[in-house]
């Protein structure tokens, strides 16, 4: 095998790229700069040798702790728990959000073989017992497999001192037509409707 | 439709008031029927896979219904690729995101001498018969049949991965929730049409009653959010059981719905005779054509797969008058021949199947 086809080989392993937008990627690059390459290649070393997951909330981090937990601004008694690290990226960029996170690293699927023991969830009792928690937001996804992981998480924070365990509402998306919702989305909203 | 079975590519408009299609063995009558009735539910009436659906020689196959009823015409298509086992539904053109979009646009409802499968088969054939109908009838229910059945396959892996009781619990309250709605559908849907099943009966058979009944697993209550705790506290109280046998033994999965034969007190399926569980099987069969008449107003369009074959003359002139004495729209129907023809006799145009082409 070639360097081309290597490249184009290792590139095709990415989500999203098939084999031939992998092969143009490549002849892409080799028609640019070189210096061009190198950046590259610089930057996912670094992506490699330095990122690695925040020790306490697992979000990925140049150094031992993330941006968001080592900021004394931030509200350090209020964690939402998301399944995934990008997801944290979602809600930074509402701006509406001053507490900090915790990524657990997945979902429950016992099918996938992933159980509680799989996931960044000791870590998070670790942290509701020591830290001062005082409320926890279930973001995790409203798929079967989110809301199963959701429901566990709420039984084992349950019996917890002062703590309030929240989740995130469901409902009709910002700007939408009520006409064009599906039953279910419009089912949840009315069942979780509120006072105006 | 192109690339079904043996039914190549062709092109068909059928009567207002339907067709007889008569042919020989193996000529691709059911087939016909097969291809029709895949439009109203996405999938075989006789429980082939998708894949074995592809001609031979062919990787796609596709069929196209303009229906141009007295509600809005519209055309709905469907195409399956056997490479990557994609299927998808088109309605007037447009490829929608989900199947359940494309489910029960047609009105269709199909007799067939499998149907007899019903009666004489395990209960997972009457569920099937059951959520196939609540499916295309109920808004909702086939989400929640999909949800409930992702929750079960976790809740079992779970069971079988040995994972603690508050892991288990999370998928139980899953089933519960989307339980709740299966059951308490299903509880309505025969409570509502036990009578006219009842009435059908006695009218084919001539004199004997029978009665159709819900046995849930797990018994419905008077609220959707009481049957969900009923549910759910039913699944703990199984938990023990449930992990020795590594399986989900409570729940809508385990429902099942019986045939009585009235006065005698007797399923059926246990004691019935020929002739009684084949006269079950079309009263099942015409409350479904009432279902679809009531909830989506078209007058159902009914396709016989050669059903007169396999009945007695008597209980083939009471079928005949109770079909006929009912609203009904197209017919479809399929006989080896002439003489086997009894609906409409007059009315219906003949066409001929042979090696899978048919000719008006």
């Amino acid at each position: 095998m070639n360097a081309i086809e290597r490249a184009g080989k290792e590139l095709s392993r990415l989500p999203g790229i098939g084999p031939k937008t992998a092969l143009r990627l490549v002849y892409h690059l080799l028609k640019a700069d070189p210096a061009r390459i190198a950046q590259l290649t610089g930057a996912l070393t670094d992506l490699a040798d330095r990122v690695r997951p925040c020790e306490r909330c697992g979000n990925y981090s140049d150094s031992d702790l993330c941006d968001v937990c080592s900021n004394p601004r931030r509200d350090h008694t209020t964690v939402c728990v998301v399944e995934e690290a990008y997801e944290v990226g979602a809600i930074e960029r509402t701006g509406q959000y001053p507490g900090v996170y915790h990524v657990l690293g997945g979902k429950l699927s016992p099918l996938d073989g992933v159980g509680p023991e799989s996931l960044r969830i000791a870590g998070l009792r670790t942290r509701v017992a020591e830290e001062g928690v005082r409320e926890v937001i279930l973001a995790t996804n409203a798929s079967m497999e989110g809301e199963a992981t959701a429901v566990y998480l709420e039984s084992i924070l349950r019996n917890v001192q002062s703590l309030r365990v929240t989740r995130l509402a469901r409902g009709i998306p910002v700007g939408s037509d009520l006409e064009y919702v599906d039953g279910t989305t419009i089912a949840e909203a009315l069942l979780g409707r509120r006072e105006m | 439709m192109r690339g079904f079975r043996n039914l190549g590519v062709q092109e068909l408009t059928f009567p207002r008031e339907g067709v007889a299609i008569l042919g020989g063995n193996a000529q691709g009558k059911s087939n016909l029927l097969e291809a029709i009735y895949y439009l109203e539910t996405l999938r075989s009436f006789r429980g082939s896979g998708d894949a074995q659906l592809v001609a031979f020689g062919c990787t796609v196959f596709r069929i196209e219904g303009d229906l141009a009823g007295d509600a809005d015409p519209v055309q709905v298509a469907a195409a399956f690729d056997r490479g990557s086992r994609r299927k998808r539904v088109y309605l007037d053109g447009d490829p929608q995101d989900t199947l359940a979009a494309g489910l029960g646009r047609v009105g269709a409802v199909i007799f067939s001498p499998d149907d007899i499968r019903m009666i004489n088969g395990p209960p997972a054939e009457r569920r099937r018969f059951l959520d196939v109908v609540l499916s295309l009838n109920v808004p909702g229910y086939v989400e929640m049949l999909q949800r409930y059945r992702r929750a079960l396959a976790q809740r079992n892996a779970a069971l079988k991965a040995s994972e603690g009781p508050t892991a288990l619990e999370g998928w139980s309250r899953m089933l519960a929730s989307s339980g709740s709605v299966l059951v308490c559908a299903r509880a309505r849907w025969i409570a509502e049409r036990a009578g006219s099943f009842s009435a059908h009966y006695e009218a084919v058979s001539g004199a004997e009653v029978a009665a159709l009944s819900y046995r849930p697993s797990v018994d419905e209550d008077e609220t959707l959010a009481s049957t969900e705790a009923r549910i759910l506290s039913a699944l703990v109280d199984a938990e023990r059981r449930d992990r020795r046998l590594r399986t989900t033994t409570v729940g809508p999965h385990r429902d099942e719905m019986a045939v009585v034969l009235e006065g005698a007190d007797r399923e059926v399926r246990e004691f019935g005779s020929g002739g009684q569980r084949r006269t079950a099987a079309l009263a099942l069969r015409l409350v479904e054509a009432d279902t679809v008449r009531d909830v989506r107003d078209p007058d159902p369009l009914v396709l016989m797969d050669d059903v007169f074959a396999e009945l007695d003359q008597a209980r083939s002139d009471r079928l005949l008058a109770r079909i006929e004495g009912g609203r009904i729209g197209q017919v479809i129907l399929t006989a080896p021949k002439e003489a086997d023809v009894r609906v409409r006799r007059d009315a219906l145009p003949r066409w001929q199947i042979e090696g899978g082409r048919v000719a008006a």
